[in-house]
């Protein structure tokens, strides 16, 4: 009973999934503008890997995600992974004791956990320096990265259940693991 | 009762990500990680342009296809031939006003009078705003072709902001209504000096250490100053005057700026090959 084994198929699966959002969102999304804000769906990574993989595995996907989604942000290098851990330790947490087959839970996950990165990217940017992302329009960034991201939820959970080694019992108290 | 060690694994496993992050942060931002985090910043966007512009060629024209599509529908069957006809001639009219307003604005960038004797780089501008939070494009321009970190960017118009991140290729520049931005001004005669600071896009900039009871003009023109070390070469014209009010206990008269150039149209933009120590 120790931690999952990631193969290098795994590894290679999750790499891709990880690139074909960077492609799509640096390319479909910025081109895409729904009232002058762009979608962001590097936010359904980690939502969805806590969804399929427990806490531990969304922190990680929202870290990793966050590094390389960071590499084409102006805003401080680091700061998507911050926010990505943390949201995704979240979302694995919240949804634990969940059904994680239900059909709704990525739809409602993917809504509330980019409304929460997005007032958290703003809040702990602004912290560290960059005073100036107070000064956009944060209601309309919500809205329109929760509604998309709520649209994309349910195939993104797929690809990123498809590409993670298994899914996850961590983060469930022992006593219920047998319920599995 | 001790926790159960799959509850404990993952909050061991946050805390440690955490902890990388705001490190990773704070080396950033001090400058110990800056360079390697720039270079490999620089590689991650050397290597996307060429994916940008190619998913670019492909997805304009099925955007048009299927525009055409659902236009030219049923009712116009019997006049389809004549109807393609005119809509090629009209295509045919549409480009050559385009090239015609893109010869226009390149002409007008080859022949910048306020820049006087400075060295440009005329550009296309390839991209909006890579992060919601911040007001940025991306120009077709990198360090392969002169530019560097801090250079001022222009339009025939006006100041449009400074390169804050540059590539081999590309390069991003923060534009003069981000938050961020602060630049040093000059108005009225004699020049007084002032320091003009953005507000987010799409909105005027906003000017400090501006008197209270200064007498402006709506419309009056703010250049940049061009004082000992600042970040901008002087006579840029950056905005006009949008409102000037003083309240009636304020020891500065709050000032408005709209900007000269169209920080939301932008298609072509000149680097200035110029930084603080020249």
């Amino acid at each position: 009973m120790g931690a999952v084994v990631v193969t290098p198929a795994a590894a290679a699966r999750v790499s891709l999934v990880v690139f074909g959002f960077v492609c799509v969102q640096q390319t479909l999304m910025l081109d895409l503008r729904i009232g002058g804000v762009h979608p962001d769906i590097m936010i359904l990574l980690p939502v969805a890997a806590g969804i399929v993989g427990g806490p531990g595995r969304g922190a990680t996907m929202g870290f990793w995600s966050g590094l390389v989604a960071d590499l084409f942000l102006p805003t401080p290098f680091g700061l998507s992974a911050l926010v990505g851990c943390m949201v995704g330790f979240a979302v694995g947490m919240a949804t634990v004791a969940l059904d994680r087959s239900s059909w709704w839970l990525p739809l409602v996950s993917g809504a509330l956990a980019s409304i929460v990165f997005v007032l958290l990217y703003a809040v702990l940017g602004s912290i560290l320096g960059e005073p100036q992302v107070l000064h956009v329009d944060l209601t309309r960034i919500v809205v329109v990265v929760s509604v998309v991201n709520a649209v994309l939820a349910v195939p993104a959970t797929r690809l990123v259940g498809w590409a993670l080694p298994e899914v996850s019992t961590e983060g469930i108290p022992t006593s219920n693991v047998g319920t599995w | 009762m001790a926790k159960p060690r799959r509850t404990r694994r993952p909050r061991t496993t946050l805390i440690i990500l955490v902890l990388a992050s705001i490190t990773i942060i704070t080396l950033d931002a001090r400058g110990g990680l800056d360079r390697l985090t720039s270079g490999v910043k620089s590689v991650a966007n050397d290597a996307f342009a060429p994916v940008r512009s190619g998913v670019d060629d492909i997805v304009e024209p099925i955007g048009s296809f299927l525009a055409g599509s659902v236009h030219y529908g049923a009712v116009r069957q019997q006049n389809q031939k004549l109807q393609d006809e005119i809509n090629h001639l009209k295509a045919q009219t549409q480009q050559s006003q385009m090239t015609e307003e893109q010869l226009k604005q390149l002409s007008a960038l080859l022949d910048i009078t306020y820049l006087g004797n400075l060295t440009t780089v005329p550009t296309q501008v390839t991209g909006y705003d890579a992060s919601d939070f911040a007001a940025t494009i991306t120009i077709g321009v990198g360090r392969d072709q002169g530019v560097e970190l801090g250079m001022p960017v222009v339009t025939a118009d006006g100041l449009v902001g400074q390169v804050v991140e540059v590539a081999h290729t590309t390069a991003t520049v923060r534009l003069i209504t981000d938050g961020a931005s602060t630049v040093g001004v000059i108005y009225g005669s004699p020049g007084s000096f002032a320091s003009a600071g953005g507000q987010g896009a799409g909105k005027p900039l906003s000017v400090d250490l501006v008197p209270s009871g200064t007498p402006l003009t709506h419309g009056e023109l703010f250049e940049t100053s061009g004082l000992n070390g600042a970040s901008f070469p002087a006579s840029i014209p950056v905005g006009t005057v949008a409102s000037a009010r003083t309240g009636l206990t304020a020891s500065q008269e709050t000032v408005t700026l709209q900007p000269l150039a169209d920080l939301a149209h932008l298609r072509y933009v000149s680097v200035v090959l110029w930084g603080p120590s020249s």
